[in-house]
């Protein structure tokens, strides 16, 4: 157990082509915000000879918002990208995503692609990323390559980053008019790691599910998505699941406490059955914050919770999110 | 071994400091600038009782590696007040009852007057996200989230000229 | 809030367990003051030690610097129990800047144990105290044991000596359960204790046949249940900084919470030496709540510093405190109640398994403890108490904020609820019926109490939470509220109560001591030796002393923390500063007081007993106009050319051989999510019995960290050590869950203040207090809103499903 870092050498090059030639993964890591990393060599679990930070890249901070969609860069930082009017006002899920992270301070020094770069299948913004089906746009040393965000997580902190590889930047493609999304979070408290995190959107149109996205945190070795659930309610009818024709269903649908939003919505049987195959998509562990089991099935709660949100956010046409908050 | 001098702008002032490339943002703040009142606490990034505002926002000083900071403004707890005057936000910290040992004060407070710079007249939600970042083990919170907009309060007052009205 | 007895003058809680006005029983004296007639009790006056926190100036052991300082750091153990072969420190040694690399054979023989605070224990109570560990260990009992230490010049240096240490271990069976600990054939933790039984405590107040009295009770029930190892958590990371002078005296810089018994430990038990070989300063302390009462890293220090002859400042990383040597004691308890039909208590037995782990520190104590709250807050004809200390090879647990109290009353006041239903009573009418007023005997049976506010507490407390109105009731009979209505989302109210020492005397040494002196300007230095571990205690003392005298509250400064300067004191634990310290200022003060107004009255020519001080300024009560100022007494004093010259000084002391027990009542509102288990607590009313409040800003402001450590307890602080290898696996802030800013429900404070006639204006204790009621009364909101018990803590979201799932639902509930 260690209280300061053993030595090592430093490199802060000024091009994407520089940090490219220098950085292996292994030997040679890279250092954006450093939350992560730093705290790993001091207790010997990374020990890099050569740390490369990229913080004096240029341009590679920028959250940038169009018809198409959203992109940002390798240093957006994740106070960035949850305190942007865009982002907050186009992609709510991944705002509401950020928004369940507690402290400032990790919010301020860490970056959106470094959270995934760590590759831990709790991160709260990667299923939201998942949702929204964004992509992952990697720069090597010869070539540059775009994969959907299901490629880039492997294994718990793997990810497809190759050596002289760094991701640049995360786009995201505009959620489709209509639809309505929500991200929820157990956790011990507030400002902790998600014992289970999910992420859902959905658009609705004609009394029917158009199209559904779940993504499930913290219950496999990567982020998930539940394909199975998502086929389930694709095509269904929107039931009674969120309230329609009950003036409550739509005022709920931005509460902040599911207690409120839930009391008073019979959940359709529809959701129901979407929400226990998801929970069967779901291979968690046993670890200090949970219990597989109750992992297994809080996926099922949480999933019929935030479809009934997403789905009641559709139908009110809401499509933007209140200040972050820190509720789950 | 690279050992360098490196310049810091620290609570206002042009210092310099020698330092390696594994030397924490905490380690020369309190070993080489004497600025003991950046406290070390959890090394994880968990507690805030290490924070200082880098270029203005509120920062993990145990996990900043120095030599990333060269040339950023660093605002420690030292730097708050000016001269003999508590700054409001200490002022109110010591009114309210929010120090008991005192160790996340420092902290708090950088993380209190980051919220207050971006956003003068928080709610008390705002107040306890801008928190949720920084542990206290002896108060509750809730004498902090008091004093936090006293010294909002206090501030407005200053800054207006006009006598506030509770 | 505050309810002063001003606002129920009637009220007597000897009157039989009513809150009818009363005109018999006249209130004890200090009781009839009005408010305001104080100048500095009783205001919200800010701290001394505040400004210095808030501006980064206050100076933390970490932050010390002392000339030519080298950095200690400890080698850890990676292995729960293992016998050390062989350690090779050469490496080590040669490396450069290294100047001290020891192991255990080069610490004093001496066997000790970590508690300082048991240094104040009645010899034959002390015999119970395990001395059974060194400085560093010939052989590992846990995983982060002390193996061996290195001092260098800087911490890279020594840290990366650290790694050079080469130890060879011999892995040896080990035993985590305590249980499992007792059966034969589990590995000895310890060659002097077969059977790793540590020790077995009888209640000292058991009385009566316990089987007969159950046996004829009407109905008896029992519970079980088990508290976790909740870390105190102190932000302020362990360290301590030691110097031996050129005088050959040792001087020691640490947070300890008992600076002079730290010093006889020191001195009588480690090093064979003098006690006045040490001076012993406490530097800020960054919290406290129970761990500094033992030893930290003090003697790692204090030998690298005689082995190197240069100061040596040792501290610890957050992941080796929660690995180390303090936390709350783990306790399997059981209590058994026999109640009447009509509701009357007619028997209690408790018995208490505690887990010591590797080594006995408090675990002794804090089950003496345990059951004299526990067992001594109700009523009751018959009383059985035992408890057995086991070692395990888990951390060595400690004393921990309410030091038993939580524990046992996470068990207790569950098993009052179920007695309650039982008898179908509301368990606020049970608790009234049974629970011990004045005059009756305290938790510590020879002594009597003098004041008892219980039921104050509880009315205060039950109108604030609203209990008549949301108390669902015993299935089909009372409760306003009616049955639950069920469905996901059930809320539930529940309380709990509590009776705390403020202070030891009766079964620990208990005395104090005051140094006044007035100075020439009239202001006044006072030397005490509290542990200011952010209590407020400084600021408590300092307006006793100053409304004690008549002075200015500004005019009083605190010398503290320097075993040199202050008389001898025991510390702070036990909820005891303010009481027993503040009496010994306020006779200080007296006596000071006296002597000014002596020498007053020869200035203004009338006899003392015609003057009164106030704001500095001594006057003639008959005549106000009449007047002299404490300065020009002070400096007539001192500047007296004639045979009368004098510092004005004085010494005060308390010694008592009672605790003046504090009552407290809680209440939690809580609604449960019974698809997540998730527990919300809506809002927790805490009413304590204060006596008086000298500070009701930091009286209300320490029962708020008391509810926040008490929810934390309750819901999610949870030390989980491994079971395979005995390594705690949440060693970070990361994993052990305190609550964070968003986290805080709404906690209302109400002080109720029936001064009690031996407390310093009727002041009694509060610090530990806090933490008490929380959890037993989530426990029991839990079962008004769900029909569950837990009975183990944390009660995680998890096991409230696990119970969920297992309960048979009541016809009364038709949700799932």
């Amino acid at each position: 157990m260690h209280r300061v870092l053993l030595p090592f050498e430093f490199a802060e090059p000024t091009t994407v082509r520089g940090a490219l030639a220098l950085i292996d993964g292994e030997k040679t890591r890279a250092l954006a915000g450093g939350v992560d990393l730093v705290l790993r060599m001091r207790l010997r679990q990374v020990l890099p000879e050569k740390v490369v930070s990229l913080q004096k890249l240029p341009h590679l901070d920028y959250v940038r918002a169009d018809d198409l969609g959203l992109a940002f860069g390798a240093l957006a930082s994740l106070r960035q990208l949850e305190a942007s009017r865009a982002v907050r006002e186009g992609w709510p899920l991944l705002a509401e995503a950020i928004g369940s992270i507690g402290s400032v301070q990790v919010k301020v020094q860490g970056t959106g692609v470094g959270n995934l770069c760590v590759g831990t299948p709790a991160s709260d913004v990667a299923p939201a990323l998942y949702a929204l089906g964004a992509r992952v746009r990697l720069t090597g040393l010869a070539d540059e390559r775009e994969i959907p965000i299901e490629e880039f997580f492997l294994d718990v902190g793997k990810t497809a980053v190759r050596p002289h590889e760094l991701v640049t930047e995360i786009v995201v493609p505009r959620p489709p008019a209509g639809s309505g999304a929500a991200f929820m979070k157990l956790a011990k408290t507030s400002e902790d790691i998600a014992k289970v995190n999910v992420a859902v959107m959905v658009s609705v149109g004609d009394g029917a599910y158009a199209d559904v996205s779940i993504a499930l945190g913290s219950v496999a070795p990567t982020p998930l998505r539940a394909v199975e659930a998502e086929s389930l309610l694709r095509m269904a009818p929107v039931g009674e699941a969120a309230g329609v024709g009950n003036p409550a269903g739509a005022a709920a649908a931005n509460r902040v406490s599911p207690a409120l939003e839930a009391t008073g919505n019979p959940v359709s049987p529809g959701l129901e059955a979407a929400a226990q195959a998801a929970a069967q998509a779901a291979v968690p562990i046993s670890d200090v914050r949970s219990t597989a089991s109750y992992r297994k099935e809080m996926v099922r709660v949480l999933v019929k919770d935030a479809l009934a949100r997403a789905t009641a956010r559709a139908l009110a046409g809401r499509s933007d999110v209140q200040a972050p908050g820190g509720v789950s | 071994m690279t050992k360098q001098i490196a310049a810091f702008t620290v609570n206002g002032a042009e210092r310099e400091a020698i330092i390696e490339p594994h030397m924490l943002l905490i380690d020369v703040l309190r070993d080489q600038f004497a600025l003991t009142g950046t406290k070390y606490a959890c090394g994880t990034g968990d507690c805030g009782a290490c924070t200082v505002l880098l270029d203005g926002k509120p920062s993990l000083s145990c996990l900043i590696l120095a030599v990333t900071a060269i040339g950023k403004s660093i605002l420690t707890i030292e730097g708050l007040a000016e001269g003999p005057e508590l700054h409001p936000l200490q002022q109110s910290f010591v009114d309210e009852g929010a120090i008991q040992c005192g160790f996340c004060t420092p902290g708090m407070i950088l993380s209190a007057k980051s919220l207050l710079d971006e956003n003068p007249d928080p709610s008390l939600d705002e107040i306890r996200h801008a928190l949720a970042g920084n542990l206290c083990r002896c108060t509750g919170y809730v004498a902090i989230f008091n004093a936090v907009q006293a010294a909002a309060a206090a501030m407005k007052t200053d800054s207006t000229g006009t006598e506030a009205r509770p | 809030m505050r309810d002063a007895l001003d606002k129920n003058p009637g009220f007597d809680p000897r009157s039989g367990g009513t809150s009818a006005p009363s005109t018999t029983g006249a209130p004890p004296a200090t009781s009839r003051t009005i408010e305001g007639e104080f100048s500095c009790v009783g205001k919200p006056l800010p701290r001394p030690d505040v400004a210095a926190k808030a501006t980064g100036a206050a100076v933390y052991g970490a932050d010390l610097v002392l000339p030519g300082m080298l950095t200690g750091r400890i080698l850890t153990s990676p292995y729960a129990h293992a016998k050390i072969l062989s350690i090779d420190t050469s490496k080590a040694k040669a490396l450069a800047g290294v100047a001290a690399v020891i192991t255990h054979e080069d610490v004093p023989k001496l066997r000790f144990t970590r508690s300082v605070m048991a240094e104040g224990l009645p010899p034959f109570a002390y015999e119970g105290e395990n001395q059974d560990q060194f400085i560093l260990s010939d052989k590992a009992r846990y995983v982060g044991d002390w193996i061996a230490a290195v001092a260098a010049v800087d911490t890279y240096t020594a840290e990366k000596a650290l790694d050079l240490i080469e130890v060879e271990y011999e892995q040896l069976p080990a035993v985590f359960d305590p249980e499992e600990a007792l059966k034969p054939g589990s590995p000895i933790i310890h060659e002097g204790w077969p059977g790793n039984v540590a020790g077995v405590i009888d209640h000292p107040f058991s009385r009566g046949d316990l089987d007969k009295a159950l046996a004829d009770s009407d109905y008896v029930v029992e519970f079980r249940g088990r508290n976790s190892r909740q870390k105190q958590a102190h932000l302020e990371p362990d360290v301590a900084v030691a110097r031996w002078e050129p005088d050959g005296r040792l001087t020691v810089w640490s947070p300890n919470q008992n600076a002079h018994l730290a010093k006889k430990t020191m001195a009588q038990r480690i090093l064979g030496i003098n006690e006045g070989d040490i001076r012993w300063i406490t530097t800020t302390v960054g919290g406290g709540f129970g761990a500094r009462l033992s030893f930290g890293v003090e003697p790692v220090a204090v030998l690298l510093a005689k082995i190197t002859g240069k100061p040596v400042k040792v501290f610890v990383t957050r992941e080796e405190d929660f690995s180390g040597w303090s936390s709350r004691t783990e306790q399997r308890q059981t209590i058994r109640m026999g109640v009447t039909k009509g509701g009357t208590i007619t028997a209690i037995e408790q018995r208490i398994l505690s887990d010591a782990g590797a080594y006995f520190s408090h675990s002794g104590t804090i089950s003496a403890v345990n059951m004299q709250a526990t067992l001594g807050v109700m009523r009751s004809p018959v009383v059985s108490g035992k408890a057995t200390i086991v070692y395990t090879n888990n951390p060595t647990s400690s004393g921990m904020r309410g030091y038993g109290n939580p524990e046992g009353s996470f068990v207790l006041q569950q098993a009052i609820d179920m007695a309650a239903e039982k008898c179908g009573m509301d368990p606020l009418e049970f608790r009234l019926k049974n629970a011990k007023g004045t005059g009756e005997p305290s938790m510590w049976e020879p002594v009597t109490l003098t004041s008892c506010a219980l039921e104050t507490c509880i009315r205060l407390g039950a109108e604030r939470i609203g209990w008549k109105e949301k108390w669902h009731g015993w299935g089909a009979s009372t409760g306003a509220a009616g049955p639950s209505p069920g469905g996901r989302y059930r809320r539930g109210v529940g309380m709990s109560i509590m009776t705390h020492a403020s202070g030891a005397g009766g079964f620990l040494l208990e005395h104090s001591s005051a140094i006044i002196k007035l100075d020439e300007d009239g202001s006044v230095q006072l030397a005490v030796s509290p542990c200011e571990m952010g209590q407020g205690i400084l600021g408590a003392l300092s307006q006793i002393a100053a409304e004690g005298m008549g002075l200015r509250y500004e005019d009083v400064h605190v010398i503290t923390g320097d075993t040199d300067v202050t008389l001898f004191d025991i510390g702070s634990h036990a909820s005891r500063s303010t009481y027993a310290i503040g009496n010994a200022v306020l006779d200080a003060a007296r006596q000071v007081r006296a002597t000014v107004l002596e020498r007053a009255a020869g200035i203004l020519e009338t006899s003392p007993r015609a003057l009164d001080i106030r704001g500095g300024s001594v006057f003639v009560k008959a005549d106000p106009t009449q007047t002299v100022a404490v300065a020009e007494i002070a400096r007539g004093a001192i500047y007296d050319y004639g045979l009368e010259g004098r510092h004005i000084t004085a010494t005060g002391k308390h010694q008592a051989l009672t605790h003046c027990p504090n009552f407290q009542a809680g209440f939690s509102e809580i609604e449960v999510d019974t698809e997540t288990g998730v527990i919300k607590v809506l809002k927790y009313v805490v009413a304590h019995d204060i006596g008086r409040a000298i500070n009701p800003l930091t009286v209300e402001s320490c029962l708020q960290g008391g509810a926040y450590q008490g929810l934390g307890y309750a819901l999610t602080e949870d030390l989980i050590i491994d079971e395979h290898t005995g390594k705690v696996l949440t060693d970070s802030f990361a994993t052990y869950k305190m609550l964070s800013a968003l986290d805080m429900p709404e906690v209302e404070v109400i002080l109720v203040e029936e001064p009690d006639p031996s407390g310093p204006y009727g002041a009694k204790g509060v610090g530990e207090t806090g933490i008490t009621n929380v959890a037993p009364s989530i426990a029991n909101a839990l079962y008004d809103a769900c029909r569950i018990r837990i009975h183990s803590l944390p009660m995680t979201p998890e096991k409230v499903l696990a119970a969920l799932a297992a309960a048979p639902q009541s016809p009364d509930y038709n949700g799932g």
